[in-house]
């Protein structure tokens, strides 16, 4: 072994040259690239097994005439064109359409004052805000049916407190009035998505800086022009989102309408999804089903584009 | 902040979490061999209770110590979540080999051939009620071995039809308008489930139909038939039968409204399985006392009663179709079936003529009428063939949604035009 230290500095060093790295598996998986594909395949897998396949299948179902337990046999536009002559798929739509609509509109003013009361000061708040989020935390079935006892015409609490506060000497009928079997299930949506928008903008509220406020309220800005000129254009971007997945909710909302009232009475609370499923596991037509299922595609497209659109604006 | 997951701790964790499920799942590979290990049969849970205990704790342990194959039991809810579940299973190929089928028109093809136990079952059995037939046999060959019926009849309060001068119960469709309206008036209306339901619905308006006449298609597959003078009785009959004779929400129901509403006492009758006067002896006696069952009032053209038809089949996928024959023969044989049936009270009533007089029948008579249902009972097809279309029918709810339409208040010829329009797509 040298002595001299400087020579040995300027000797090159003959191992690194000769052999070849071995192969370290640890070393390997500290990589960035290698680490970061790892944690991203299996998420990505899982999306296509579950997500992308049946995507792909339902796009192909559609196009073919497919019943149960029989092979497939391609018929185009068929079903589209079937479905475009068919009066309960239209009143589908337009139910789908004015259900989404009116419950993502109460869901968003409600989860606003939601949130706005949630962000004050008050005894009990951390309860509070932990019971809220009871209708998003129980199982949508086991609250809907237990709606479907609130609503019940004769032993509902609904009927009884207008009963009880001499509003009406009967109570109408929720679920059996088309009409009001319609305000029914939008008030029971809102009931379940109202936790999602009030926590969810309450996240929002708290990043407000406190100083913004402050400095409009030395300006001489009173509550509401502190609420309409700092508050709500700093939520815009939160409100932004939220509504755009309630609305992807809202609209392929299944289980709610299936338990509560199975579409009924005469269709007036048929959903495209209740459509779909009615047509591809009662009437066995997958094909004919997948089409019901893929025409909701397009307004989920337009929500995307208008999300994309939104946030590349930022 | 705790000890932190390092990303090696973290793979290390989940590459065992992930080996640990896939062996804690019990997966295995599922291999014909000469002697199966086990079966896999899936079946509706109950509304009667006792007949599921009757199947877990006695034909199951027999069947597993007389062959030594055990059987996996897979229940499925009740309440229209085991036809789904039914499609999937003939769509997925997924391991059961032996179901309680119901509405199998929609993947018969997903079936085996079983008309050798059905033809022996039938024979022992004194021969088969003919409407099953038109269910079970596709091509000439059995695809599933019918089981019972589950009776629809009319479920109604003794004692308030007595108050309202009604000792029997209405033999005529008028005689029970009449006896609804003035129910009604008692504040006890009746409550005939117009909704997207099951069977509950389809129970009384298709013998109504069809007791004025009426039909939907005619057996050739292909007429409609629908848009009649009998039709349009039938629905004058029905608005008028909800408007004086019913609560309103009955229009909204689906198959478990009308028993909560009768057990609550809010209505006087409705149409409905043994379920209700089940559930009444047992947890209301006092409502179990002065409930009682009839058959539906008859028409023009007679009575009628629709068939809630359940059977067994096996499906075509079965890694080993002898297993699952021998084990479904060994189940509709007597020695098992009989005990099974009166363990359920007669609830579903036997397909086969043996057990028309059985001697379960004569402990509780309320129940009798079940049993009579067979005698003019239908598929709900009828007289259409029980084919995939038909039940498309059932399931958009063509002919649920004309009466209901009317009962809002459409006119009768608009609501006969929209059923035919739909039935039209259907039936092209």
């Amino acid at each position: 072994m040298s002595v001299n230290p400087v020579l040995d500095a300027a000797r090159p060093a003959p191992q690194a040259v000769a052999a070849p790295r071995p192969f370290r598996p640890r070393e390997w998986l500290e990589r960035e690239a290698v680490f970061s594909w790892l944690m991203l395949t299996p998420p990505m897998l899982f999306l296509l097994a579950f997500l992308g396949y049946p995507f792909c299948y339902g796009v192909y179902l559609s196009f073919v005439n497919r019943p149960v337990a029989q092979p497939a046999t391609f018929v185009g536009l068929a079903n589209f064109v079937n479905l475009w002559n068919d009066p309960i798929f239209w009143q589908a739509v337009w139910n789908t359409i004015r259900f989404t609509g009116a419950a993502t509109v109460l869901k968003l003013v409600g989860g606003l004052g939601m949130a706005l009361v949630m962000n004050q000061n008050f005894r009990m708040k951390g309860l509070t805000r932990a019971l809220l989020l009871l209708p998003f935390i129980v199982p949508t079935v086991l609250s809907t049916v237990a709606w479907q006892w609130i609503l019940d015409p004769g032993m509902g609490l609904f009927n009884r407190l207008l009963m009880f506060f001499n509003l009406v000497t009967q109570g109408p009928s929720w679920l059996g009035n088309p009409t009001l079997a319609m305000v029914s299930v939008i008030l029971v949506n809102t009931w379940r998505g109202l936790p999602f928008f009030g926590i969810t903008i309450l996240a929002g509220l708290q990043t407000i800086p406190v100083e913004l406020l402050e400095s409009a309220t030395i300006d001489g800005a009173g509550t509401w022009q502190r609420f309409r000129h700092v508050t709500l254009p700093l939520l815009m971007p939160v409100i932004f989102i939220v509504t755009t997945f309630s609305i992807i909710f809202t609209f392929f909302d299944f289980q709610l309408v299936y338990v509560l009232t199975g579409g009924g009475p005469a269709n007036a609370t048929h959903l495209m999804a209740t459509y779909a499923y009615a047509i591809s596991m009662g009437g066995g037509q997958l094909g004919l089903g997948s089409a019901v299922a893929l025409a909701m595609v397009p307004v989920l497209g337009l929500v995307l584009l208008a999300m994309s659109w939104y946030v590349r604006k930022d | 902040m705790g000890h932190p997951t390092s990303r090696r701790e973290f793979l290390k964790l989940a590459t065992t979490g992930a080996a640990g499920a896939t062996v804690g799942s019990g997966w295995r590979p599922r291999k014909a061999s000469a002697k199966p290990a086990q079966i896999t049969f899936l079946r509706e849970s109950s509304y009667v209770k006792e007949f599921d205990d009757y199947f877990k704790n006695v034909l199951i342990p027999r069947y597993q110590q007389e062959t030594g194959i055990k059987v996996n039991y897979e229940i499925v809810a009740a309440g229209g979540s085991a036809v789904p579940r039914l499609v999937s299973i003939v769509e997925s190929k997924a391991p059961v080999d032996v179901a309680w089928v119901q509405l199998e028109w929609l993947y018969r093809d997903g079936l085996l051939d079983v008309s050798d136990i059905a033809e022996e079952v039938g024979k022992k059995g004194g021969g088969w009620y003919p409407a099953v037939k038109d269910l079970s046999i596709q091509d000439g060959k059995w695809k599933s071995v019918p089981f019972g019926n589950i009776g629809q009849v009319m479920v109604y309060r003794r004692d308030w039809f007595d108050a309202a001068g009604f000792t029997s119960f209405p033999d005529t469709w008028e005689e029970f308008l009449e006896a609804g309206t003035k129910l009604k008036k008692a504040g006890h209306p009746f409550g005939m489930s117009m909704g997207h339901g099951f069977a509950d619905n389809n129970s009384w308006q298709l013998p109504l139909l069809w007791s004025m006449g009426a039909q939907v298609v005619d057996k050739d597959g292909k007429t409609i038939h629908l848009d009649s003078n009998e039709t349009a009785k039938a629905v004058d009959y029905v608005r008028k039968l909800y408007k004086d004779a019913c609560l309103d929400d009955c229009l909204g129901w689906t198959d478990p409204a009308n028993n909560k509403a009768f057990l609550t006492s809010q209505i006087s009758c409705t149409n409905n399985a043994t379920s209700i006067l089940i559930s009444a002896k047992r947890d209301l006696p006092e409502m179990g006392k002065v409930t009682d069952q009839a058959l539906n009032p008859k028409g023009p053209k007679g009575r009628f009663h629709s068939l809630v038809a359940t059977t067994h089949g096996i499906f075509k996928h079965t890694a080993d179709p002898e297993a699952a024959k021998h084990f479904l023969r060994w189940l509709m044989d007597p020695k098992q079936v009989t005990g099974w049936y009166r363990s359920g009270f007669m609830y579903y009533a036997p397909f086969v003529h043996a057990y028309d007089h059985d001697p379960e029948w004569d402990k509780e008579p309320r129940f009798k009428p079940d049993q009579k249902v067979l005698e003019t009972g239908k598929l709900p097809s009828w007289p259409a063939p029980a084919d995939r279309r038909a039940g498309e029918v059932l399931s958009k709810w063509v002919v649920v949604d004309m009466f209901a339409k009317a009962a809002t208040g459409k006119s009768t010829k608009d609501v006969i035009a929209e059923a035919v329009t739909g039935l039209k797509q259907i039936y092209g």
